[in-house]
């Protein structure tokens, strides 16, 4: 960054290249997404042996699949043939194997080459050196998280220690018992803007009060423009007459039992670099996954989970989804509305950071350091 | 009378390779052996790598033919013509194929 003299309220942000630059992103894949612990699925949306989802990340694109041991596994999604993408689909049920659809090379759901035509006939060939590709994949929070690297990074660090760091203490996170919750909606956008914009716009709270009313109206402390991100173990209060975290600050669902009395009635939320963003409240967890496809598009899935009784009761979740919907909407369109300007002269060193915003000068130190 | 292998070492669903100039495969489906020629009518694909059926049948693992592991027929396409069966023997904890 250029050393412009800014008045000490302000710090200058990245440059709008870095938003735009196609060759950026390419390096934003290599060394951020297919480098760290990246979250792809909920576990139990892959409830049974045969059932697949499939994920980009960073460049690859990913099978994550349900074996018949019951356990969790992730593949790049290539024959080792001729390099056909095996599962075409989102989303899917194989019945016993993930099969080749060209020449039908055959992998069982554990990766292993099973058959191929004449295979028998080639005994030179090693089944176990031409298996799919594995990329490591662990479970937390009931949801799968892969990782592309050859040798990742520490889960408990970069991923554990994230929540830990954000909350205050080592498994607080545990209290909201987010592994045993049950997905009682999901939403997903796709958000024409860099990955980098909705992290920056999800760390900071300076513009809430302008296009977050209903938000503000529920956290109070939200119009000091205050982000609950800039502080470790702060949860911001509930306004008093509300009820509970809905989007007219009614009534909300049965509270999640393992949350204690200190964070009753508060909202947190963390960040886990690079694409996961958690928001917790007494009733429910707000898990926001995110899928960069391109620098300048970023496909943004959402779960609203609850404890399994409410979404067994077919309780009436819609105040509940809308507050956070009508939250990432507004977000979203704030940086889709931010994304042209990326590339305009305009932004070519950049633009600044206010005090309630200077956090974020660390986030780009950390996209320089990974990309340097 | 040739040599398969031991009991012990095909357990129920499982399948052994009998590597001959017609390879044959061994099943046992819930404790009863049975042998079929290994390759499939259709396309080169090892029965032996399928997946035995409760209904005494194996699919391929290519096309998903079943094959009868009794008659040898072929329930439906794309394979059209059966396999060879074979005898199977077990004396002292060994089991055995009797080419037919």
């Amino acid at each position: 960054m250029t050393s412009v003299s800014l008045p000490p309220s302000l710090i200058q942000t990245l440059p709008g290249s870095v938003y735009t630059d196609p060759g950026v992103f390419v390096r934003e894949q290599e060394r951020i997404f297919e480098a760290m612990w990246f979250a792809v699925a909920r576990s139990s949306e892959l409830s049974s042996p045969g059932q697949f989802v499939t994920k980009q990340v960073g460049r690859e694109n990913v099978i994550i699949v349900r074996g018949r041991d019951g356990a969790l596994r992730a593949f790049l999604n290539v024959c080792r043939h001729r390099g056909a993408r095996l599962c075409q689909e989102e989303s899917g049920q194989v019945r016993r194997n993930i099969q080749c659809m060209y020449h039908a090379w055959t992998y069982g759901l554990d990766g292993a080459l099973v058959a191929a035509p004449n295979l028998t006939k080639m005994q030179d060939i090693d089944r176990s050196e031409y298996g799919l590709v594995n990329v490591h994949l662990r479970e937390w929070l009931g949801y799968a998280w892969v990782c592309l690297a050859d040798d990742p990074p520490s889960f408990e660090d970069e991923v554990i220690g994230a929540a830990d760091e954000r909350l205050g203490g080592a498994d607080v996170i545990g209290g909201w018992q987010v592994e045993e919750l049950v997905v009682g909606r999901r939403i997903t956008y796709d958000v024409k803007a860099n990955w980098k914009l909705i992290i920056e716009n999800f760390m900071e709270c300076y513009h809430c009060a302008t296009i977050h009313p209903e938000l503000t109206e529920m956290l109070p402390e939200f119009a000091q423009g205050n982000a609950a991100q800039m502080f470790v173990g702060h949860g911001a209060v509930f306004a008093e007459d509300a009820k509970g975290f809905t989007v007219d600050g009614s009534e909300g669902q049965q509270n999640i039992p393992g949350v204690d009395a200190d964070h009753d009635r508060r909202y947190y939320a963390i960040t886990v670099k690079p694409t996961v963003f958690i928001n917790l409240v007494p009733d429910h967890v707000i898990f926001h996954r995110m899928f960069p496809m391109s620098a300048d598009r970023t496909v943004v899935e959402c779960d609203w989970l609850y404890l399994p009784s409410v979404v067994e009761s077919q309780a009436d979740l819609s105040r509940s989804v809308e507050l956070f919907d009508l939250v990432n909407r507004q977000d979203f369109a704030a940086c889709e509305a931010t994304q042209p300007g990326m590339s305009s002269r305009a932004y070519a060193g950049g633009g600044v950071l206010v005090p309630s915003e200077h956090h974020i000068n660390e986030f780009h130190a950390w996209v320089q350091a990974r990309l340097a | 009378m040739i040599k398969v292998c031991a009991v012990a070492d095909l357990p129920e669903g499982e399948a052994f390779r009998l590597e001959l100039e017609v390879p044959i495969a061994v099943f046992n489906v819930a404790g009863e052996f049975f042998a079929i020629d290994d390759t499939c009518t259709h396309q080169d694909a090892s029965l032996a790598d399928g997946f035995v059926e409760d209904d005494c049948t194996v699919e391929c693992p290519l096309h998903a033919s079943c094959f009868d592991l009794r008659t040898g027929k072929p329930n439906g396409p794309p394979a059209k013509e059966p396999v060879r069966t074979h005898s199977v023997v077990v004396e002292d904890g060994t089991i055995f194929v009797v080419r037919d």
